[in-house]
């Protein structure tokens, strides 16, 4: 009788029941799994459900509507829908609109792989055991670390000034980098750059996580540097390098502190950032309903993008816990 | 687990922290909440003020926010969606209007009647700029004018007579082009591309850039914009003002950065409350004199003597009366007015002017001397900027128009007529 | 003969192997060395800059090295405003900071265990309108936001800055997602079989490994909270719960003087905490993983 086998593992157990048994052990597992993983993911539910749902649903409601912050009580509704009125704006009659969207794709496009290269580069550079390299580590994050603040704007408007800044002066140019529409886009670029930190440092993390005993084996079989490089490395770190593309192509999307204080999205607005644009619409002009309007088909294009990554990612991702 | 413990421990004890902060400000005391925006200079001179009021007014306990200007209009905008608008608001000119036309603003009128704000020693005209429709929104904390800054060195060195303070646009190109061919610098710094400049063009030629109805633009010919345009392109043209590439790196830098104080210009353009800056900025021995602005041939002056900004009321106020009374206590009380020792632009009343003069320094005291000037040779106080005009400013004014004109992308008539058209139909929403 | 030169030459060989290695070394931090320096120039401008006489900053603007030291910029910045000293502003900062941290890795790592290795129905659903809720806009959701926490009665306390990150935050989650999935199951099952639970394998296994990742998003999250000024901004509004990141902001003003050197004296300060932790932290990183368990 299987209820009374000794079984050795668990899982011959279960095989060793009855049918029907198994039927109502596997159904009860599945309502634990249910269990247990809403339970690992509460924190989150609970959060998202009770303080991001309502602001979020409500913004969509809003870029129907002509909510204008200071004069109509989000509370009161005394705003009035106006259908696609909004988006039809955007599209047709909003000359500035199609300036902010050509910046921010040529913004995203640019910096997006420029900073992956880097720091993926770096981080291999760094990713050893010799003596002081956690001071290098923190060198080539610190910039990232000094991100979106005044004295930053102020400090980067220095290096790129015509006359007496840094970047002239080495590459004995005479640009007039925030004046000069076809380079302004440059300084935004380069500052995104400048700051690869971030991306660097989960590179490093993900480098850190390949077993050394790995790196060990194949040294054995004879496969130099490179081979390793392909042929553990690389694979290895796929989930790493599919998360950082798909959150540096949110992020770049979405990128506007840089923007406001040192650019402004002047001149002409060739620096004019979609998300500066929004936050001018929402809080200068106060058209909280439009600038939700505009937030909302920013949302579609980079869910869109994001998704042919995730589609694409069955190829070329490898995960090591799928490998039975 | 160790860990699970862990944070189960510090969840409660942040819950346990929290209402503790909370309970903050729960005092018998009126509470006065108060907001401006400003320099670390002006936040400690508000609330060395403000301290000072607390010790006349036992009773009241003024609670004050500030921030930068940057995210001041973000912060109030955000306040007044949840109606927790403070009590006295610091406000500006270009926005009152906004507010005002959304009922978000309580007028003044009953605390003046009553003499809760005492306006006796403040000239009428200092305060029509905070009227709209017959009654008082706000309460000037300074008085301001633009100003040319004239480097009086650099016209020695180029040997060029200063100019009459009633000087034409024809005499400043002739200026212009003399300094820069003697000095080989930009005679001016910056492109003249301020707005306010393209207002107070037409304040010269006896017109408002807006209608009285506030439904459009206020004149009919854009010749006048577009020969000022001109003017400036052809002095760029000559290298006597730096061009739009050369001068972006100095916009929205701060009067510090203005060339005039490193000597790469021999004019500057401010407001008079920013004049101090500069001076400090370029130093000891340097001479600095303000001047008229420029005006067209046979015209009016363009100067006008406008509030820096305002006190306001927020008409959800709870404590109105008490606010009124700190209002007043910044436009009359000597001592606060020697504490905030005008940085805020010149004291509307008086009597506090002229308490201030005695002590004032030389830069100071050429800026109360400059605005005794215009207001004896200025134009009428025009009317706050229409509800629509934030929209005008950001997104047509420099985008549309300013921007590709001193570009060379297209013509400043191209341009006037695009900004004409747009502007228009922005204003026409106006109720 | 052949032998003795066989092993001069070994000799030979051996010399130059320990000669490769020293030149290695000596190009790899040259080469390091410099693109980092290169890296915190802007840095070193900064911290020259809080250094400077404010018109010095300008006049002076290419030179690193300033003409005088003004030690009293950083007396001057740090006094704050009116009677909060930045003693107060870095106070509500590290609350700010060091519970939100706390908070919002421990969060992070519970769900993304939830979502990389357990089974449940809903979940891609679930992952993807995480991921959604990514993409929109901050400023957009901010005032619905705004007015929420008002209607509960949470303005002007930390409630709105630290309770909200009791949910983690998608972006952690996501990258500790890929980190467990990365990590073979092995052990996992072998421990299952032990009859471990899924919480148990979750502290026991998983969580000693993701030491790395956690450790990571651990700077991430510090960093960016430190650096946040809107939410403190507009939620908490009285000076003496400034943040430093919202002092910083309320220095400068176009329309009236505005102290510079101050401005970079506390800027530079404002960063050391911050270094401090990523240094603090990077020997975990330098140790690695340990990887026991995947032998036999």
């Amino acid at each position: 009788m299987a209820e009374t086998t000794i079984s050795v593992t668990g899982s011959e157990a279960g095989i060793q029941k009855k049918p029907r048994s198994l039927f109502w052990r596997r159904r009860s597992r599945f309502q634990h799994n249910n269990l247990v993983g809403y339970l690992f993911i509460s924190p989150w539910l609970m959060g998202f459900l009770l303080f991001a749902l309502l602001p979020i649903v409500s913004s969509l409601v809003l870029s129907f509507t002509n909510y204008d912050v200071l004069r109509h009580h989000i509370l009161k509704a005394d705003w009035d829908y106006i259908g696609f009125d909004n988006f039809h704006r955007m599209f047709y009659d909003d000359f500035r609109y199609w300036k902010s969207v050509k910046a921010t794709l040529r913004y995203v496009s640019y910096a997006v792989p420029l900073r992956l290269i880097f720091a993926l580069a770096v981080a291999m550079l760094l990713n050893t055991k010799r003596r002081g390299v956690y001071l290098y580590r923190a060198a080539y994050y610190a910039p990232s670390v000094v991100g979106g603040s005044v004295a930053v704007a102020v400090m980067w408007r220095q290096i790129f000034g015509q006359e007496d800044g840094l970047i002239n002066a080495i590459l004995g140019v005479d640009i007039a980098w925030f004046g000069d529409p076809r380079y302004a886009m440059w300084t935004l670029i380069s500052l995104a750059v400048w700051q690869f930190g971030s991306p660097m440092l989960i590179f490093l993390a993900g480098l850190r996580q390949i077993p050394p005993e790995y790196y060990e084996a194949a040294a054995i079989d004879g496969a130099n540097a490179f081979q390793r490089f392909r042929k553990i490395t690389l694979p290895l770190l796929t989930p790493i390098i599919f998360f950082n593309l798909v959150m540096q192509t949110i992020h770049g999307f979405q990128q506007f502190t840089q923007a406001f204080i040192v650019t402004g999205g002047r001149p002409l607005d060739r620096t004019l950032l979609y998300p500066l644009y929004v936050y001018n619409r929402a809080f200068v002009s106060f058209q909280m309903g439009y600038a939700s309007a505009m937030s909302w088909v920013l949302l579609i294009v980079i869910a869109f993008c994001t998704a042919i990554v995730f589609a694409t990612s069955r190829y070329w991702v490898y995960y090591q816990s799928d490998e039975r | 687990m160790k860990s699970g413990k862990a944070l189960i421990i510090l969840v409660l004890l942040v819950a346990l922290l929290a209402p503790a902060t909370a309970a903050y400000g729960k005092q018998e005391k009126v509470e006065l909440h108060i907001t401006w925006w400003g320099s670390q200079t002006r936040h400690d001179k508000t609330i060395a003020a403000i301290e000072l009021f607390e010790t006349q007014n036992p009773n009241i306990d003024v609670i004050y926010e500030f921030s930068g200007w940057g995210d001041y209009w973000t912060l109030m905008t955000t306040k007044a969606s949840g109606d927790n608008l403070p009590d006295v608001m610091q406000h500006d000119y270009a926005f009152m209007y906004e507010w005002y036309s959304r009922d978000l603003l309580m007028p003044l009128d009953e605390f003046i009647a009553d003499g809760t704000i005492n306006l006796a020693d403040v000239p009428p005209a200092l305060l029509e700029s905070g009227q709209i429709d017959g009654k008082q929104y706000g309460i000037s904390l300074g008085t301001n004018s633009q100003a040319m800054m004239l480097d009086l060195d650099a016209f020695e060195k180029a040997g060029v007579e200063l100019p009459s303070p009633q000087w034409t646009w024809t005499e400043f190109e002739e200026t212009c082009l003399k300094l820069h061919e003697a000095l080989d610098i930009w005679c001016f710094g910056g492109t003249l591309e301020d707005e306010a400049l393209w207002k107070s063009l037409y304040l010269g030629y006896g017109e408002w850039v807006f209608a009285e109805d506030n439904k459009s633009l206020g004149y009919d010919s854009d010749e006048h914009i577009v020969e000022f345009l001109n003017m400036i392109l052809r002095l760029m043209d000559k290298g006597a003002l730096p061009t739009e590439a050369e001068w972006a790196e100095y916009e929205d830098q701060g009067p510090e950065n203005n060339p005039i104080v490193t000597g790469k210009a021999a004019m500057a353009y401010h407001w008079s409350n920013q004049v101090v800056a500069v001076a400090n900025a370029a130093g000891e021995g340097r001479h600095f004199k303000l001047w008229h602005l420029p005006r067209p041939e046979g015209g009016q002056p363009e100067n006008y003597v406008k509030p820096s900004m305002f006190f306001a009321i927020p008409a959800s106020a709870k404590h109105p009366k008490e606010a009124a009374m700190l209002i007043d206590f910044f436009t009359n009380s000597l001592e606060a007015n020697e504490i905030l020792a005008a940085e805020r632009g010149v004291p509307i009343s008086t009597v506090v002017w002229e308490h201030l003069y005695e002590s004032a320094d030389p830069v100071q005291q050429e800026i109360f001397d400059f605005l005794a000037r215009v207001t004896e040779d200025s134009s009428p106080v025009p009317p706050p900027d229409p509800a629509g005009w934030a929209e005008i400013r950001d997104n047509l004014y420099e985008p549309l128009f300013i921007d590709p004109v001193l570009y060379g992308e297209i013509s400043p008539e191209e341009g006037a007529a695009a900004f004409r058209e747009e502007a228009n139909l922005v204003l026409s929403r106006n109720e | 003969m052949g032998v003795n030169s066989v092993r001069r030459s070994i000799a030979q060989v051996e010399l130059s192997k320990g000669q490769k290695a020293v030149l290695k070394t000596l190009v790899y931090h040259t080469f390091v060395a410099l693109i980092g320096l290169g890296m915190i120039y802007p840095i070193l401008w900064m911290l020259s800059a809080s250094l400077k006489e404010n018109a010095d900053i300008w006049s002076n603007v290419d030179s690193l090295i300033p003409r005088e030291i003004h030690l009293e910029n950083y007396a001057n910045g740090w006094k704050g405003f009116g009677d909060q000293s930045f003693a107060t502003f870095y106070k509500n900062s590290f609350i700010y900071a060091g519970f939100g941290t706390l908070f919002q890795v421990t969060a992070s790592a519970i769900v993304a265990y939830g979502f990389a290795r357990v089974q449940f129905t809903g979940k891609r659903f679930w992952f993807a309108l995480m991921l959604t809720s990514m993409m929109l806009p901050t400023q957009i959701t901010q005032i619905p936001q705004y007015i929420l926490f008002n209607e509960l009665g949470w303005v002007n306390t930390f409630y709105p800055l630290l309770i909200p990150r009791l949910g983690g935050a998608p972006f952690f989650i996501f990258m500790i997602v890929q980190f467990i999935r990365g990590i073979p199951t092995e052990l996992d099952e072998a421990a299952m079989i032990d009859g471990c639970t899924k919480g148990g394998i979750f502290f026991r296994i998983i969580l000693p490994q993701l030491k790395p990742a956690v450790i990571t998003a651990a700077i991430f999250s510090f960093y960016w909270t430190w650096d946040d000024f809107m939410t403190p901004l507009i939620y908490l509004n009285k000076p003496e719960l400034y943040t430093v990141s919202v002092a910083l902001r309320a220095f400068a003003d176009p329309s009236s003087a505005t102290d510079w050197g101050a401005i970079f004296a506390m800027s530079i300060l404002s960063l050391l905490p911050v270094f401090i932790i990523i240094i603090f932290f990077q020997r975990y990183l330098v140790e690695g993983i340990a990887t026991s368990g995947l032998k036999g």
